[in-house]
């Protein structure tokens, strides 16, 4: 299932085109993470995506690497031996480099998240978490600073005008609370993409952090009734145990 | 009775004793001091005043024998005089001086105790949170002095102890959470597997579920520990606290639309208080999901907020089997679950609650949670308002 949903988008939507290298190149990623196996599994995971990556487990060293190496992001655990993350982050960032950073960290609280922000990350995972949700984060990290927003979005027959806030499906108008609303726009930036329980909590509900309800469930729940009910293509899918995916699909 | 009126009594007991003695004493003085004339101390010492017997052997025989008989009746009169007379200085004397001491007896052990009063006081204040806090010493040196040092030592030793369970629980969530990001990724990637069948790919993602609860409890665990140590900052800033209680309204008619809940909203006044917003959202959102939760299908759930006096007060209340009185004071214990029923039917890491009263307290405010039996389970919130 979760194989489908990230193969599947990279194809129609043509991503990487939107990405700081040019074509033909993969978007290259540092990961900085003293445990090995979660360093592997992040290895794993993004070069089947088709990124380059490169791993490194300590501080000084992943300092090093990043100032001499043109990375397109970094993906920077918090505690590491050496040199810890957030001093790695302020020291690019004083030096001018922007190079977008993922900051991971196990304490998970919300001043951890501040305190990465403020230093200049540009986005923030608590562990444990899903896999997917790292992905598309780490594609959303390269993609931010290039890709157009557009007004209007669509998705196969279903179009969202971001400045009236209507939503239409074929010839039907959807009605939307402002809640759906912000669901559904959320889904549509990323057709074709996973979208992980936590990261739509926090842009579509601004919680940070993990409820504990099925609250997003089931909003996805009832925005599927009104978008899909009377249509041959369902649109919205579930990943289970990871989250939402927006795409074509009967 | 008092340490201060039991002292007080048995110091007046025995300054009453040695007065009367004093008395007793000056008295004989008198009658020996009169013994001198002829005819006084024979029937002096007739009259058989055990207190003064051994005295009779040290009268010279001489004098005995010379005392006249004719003198008795005169030498009585004289001593009823002097007994009157004793009595009426000892009354004019003694009374006040009774009184006098008594009182400053009074005054005196009020004095002393007054640092037993204050150490009373500071020990009722003494929680497992402020351990830290020391009793302030008279430094004197007396007995309690050392009574407060010995009871700041015990303090000192109770707050290590604690310190070492908080870092402890705070230390395993965090060690908890690098294995349980491996093993979700690990079970992630492989899921991606296309060789799996659905069988074995629908067991992996059971796995997953139980990965994802498990760290869900550690979140909150390690939240609530933190939040113990004092580790945790909450901004104080200006919330529409009636803003955020409209969201909390919306998600719950959400939350409870498959048991086809009736979800109203009673009362919404406009409140602002100061605090954390994403805490407060969080207060809110865990009530209402209680309330969803432990309620029963086509039952009702409402929620309020009003403002009284110089608080915000919010209610939550829903219908459902409720909970034993009994078991009402444990409800903001970590894990606390309710009843065997209660556990398995409803799921949810056992913390909600817990995290509901550290997020009220963190504002200043209060929980109260009643329920019973065929009753409505209403939880109160209690937040001032600045």
């Amino acid at each position: 299932m979760c194989v489908e949903a990230h193969s599947t988008g990279r194809e129609p939507g043509g991503r990487e085109r939107f990405t700081d290298p040019p074509i033909g190149r993969a978007m290259r990623i540092l990961v900085v993470e003293d445990d090995t196996k979660t360093a592997s599994f992040i290895k794993k995971a993004l070069r089947a995506e088709g990124f380059a990556v490169d791993v490194c487990h300590d501080g000084h060293d992943a300092l090093h690497l990043a100032e001499t190496t043109p990375y397109d992001a970094l993906v920077l655990d918090i505690m590491l031996p050496g040199r810890d993350g957030l001093s790695i982050l302020r020291h690019l960032r004083d030096r001018r480099n922007g190079v977008p950073v993922l900051l991971l960290s196990a304490r998970g609280e919300v001043n951890e998240r501040v305190d990465g922000l403020n230093a200049g990350a540009d986005d923030y995972l608590p562990k444990p978490f899903a896999l997917a949700e790292l992905i598309a984060r780490v594609r959303a990290m390269g993609r931010r600073a290039n890709e157009p927003r557009t007004t209007v979005l669509q998705v196969a027959d279903l179009t969202l005008d971001t400045v009236t806030r209507v939503a239409r499906r074929g010839e039907t108008t959807i009605e939307l609370t402002a809640r759906e609303y912000r669901l559904l726009e959320f889904l549509m930036r990323s057709p074709g993409r996973v979208c992980g329980r936590m990261s739509i909590l926090e842009k579509v509900w601004d919680y940070d952090f993990d409820p504990g309800t099925n609250l997003v469930d089931v909003y996805v729940r009832r925005l599927r009734e009104k978008i899909d009910s009377g249509s041959r293509t369902r649109l919205i899918h579930t990943v289970r145990g990871v989250g939402y995916v927006l795409k074509p699909m009967p | 009775m008092r340490i201060r009126t039991r002292l007080s009594l048995w110091y007046a007991a025995v300054m009453l004793a040695s007065l009367s003695l004093m008395g007793a004493l000056s008295y004989y003085q008198f009658v020996r001091q009169r013994s001198g004339e002829p005819g006084q101390q024979e029937s002096l010492s007739g009259r058989g005043d055990q207190g003064r017997l051994p005295q009779r052997d040290e009268r010279p025989d001489a004098a005995r024998k010379s005392e006249p008989r004719a003198e008795r009746p005169v030498g009585g009169g004289r001593r009823h005089g002097l007994f009157a007379e004793v009595m009426t200085i000892l009354g004019r004397v003694g009374i006040p001086a009774m009184v006098m001491a008594v009182a400053g007896g009074w005054w005196l052990m009020r004095r002393s105790l007054a640092p037993v009063e204050a150490l009373t006081r500071a020990v009722e204040r003494t929680h497992e949170r402020n351990l830290r806090q020391q009793l302030p010493r008279s430094g004197n040196g007396d007995e309690l002095d050392r009574l407060t040092e010995v009871f700041n030592a015990m303090t000192a030793r109770l707050d290590q102890s604690f310190q070492e369970i908080r870092e402890f629980t705070l230390h395993a969530s965090h060690e908890l959470k690098t294995p349980l990001t491996v093993m979700q990724g690990e079970i992630e990637t492989a899921c991606r597997e296309e060789s799996l069948t659905d069988v074995q790919r629908d067991r992996l993602l059971s796995q997953l579920d139980e990965v994802q609860r498990l760290a869900k409890i550690v979140d909150g665990l390690s939240l609530l520990t933190k939040a113990d140590a004092g580790q945790v900052s909450l901004a104080r800033d200006p919330v529409q606290l009636d803003e955020l209680l409209r969201e909390a309204f919306e998600d719950m008619q959400h939350l409870g639309q498959s048991e086809n809940l009736a979800v109203t909203l009673t009362a919404c006044e406009p409140v602002v208080v100061h605090g954390d917003r994403h805490r407060l959202r969080q207060l809110l959102l865990n009530l209402a999901d209680n309330a969803v939760k432990y309620n029963e299908p086509h039952g009702r759930a409402t929620l309020s907020l009003r403002r009284v006096g110089p608080e915000a007060e919010l209610v939550f209340t829903n219908t459902g089997p409720g909970l034993p009185r009994d078991q009402q004071s444990r409800v903001f214990e970590r894990f606390f679950r309710g009843d065997a029923s209660h556990s398995s039917a409803v799921e949810g890491s056992g913390l909600g609650l817990s995290i509901v009263e550290w997020i009220a307290r963190a504002h200043g405010g209060s929980v109260l949670f009643e329920s019973g039996a065929g009753t409505l389970t209403t939880v109160t919130v209690r937040l001032p308002v600045v």
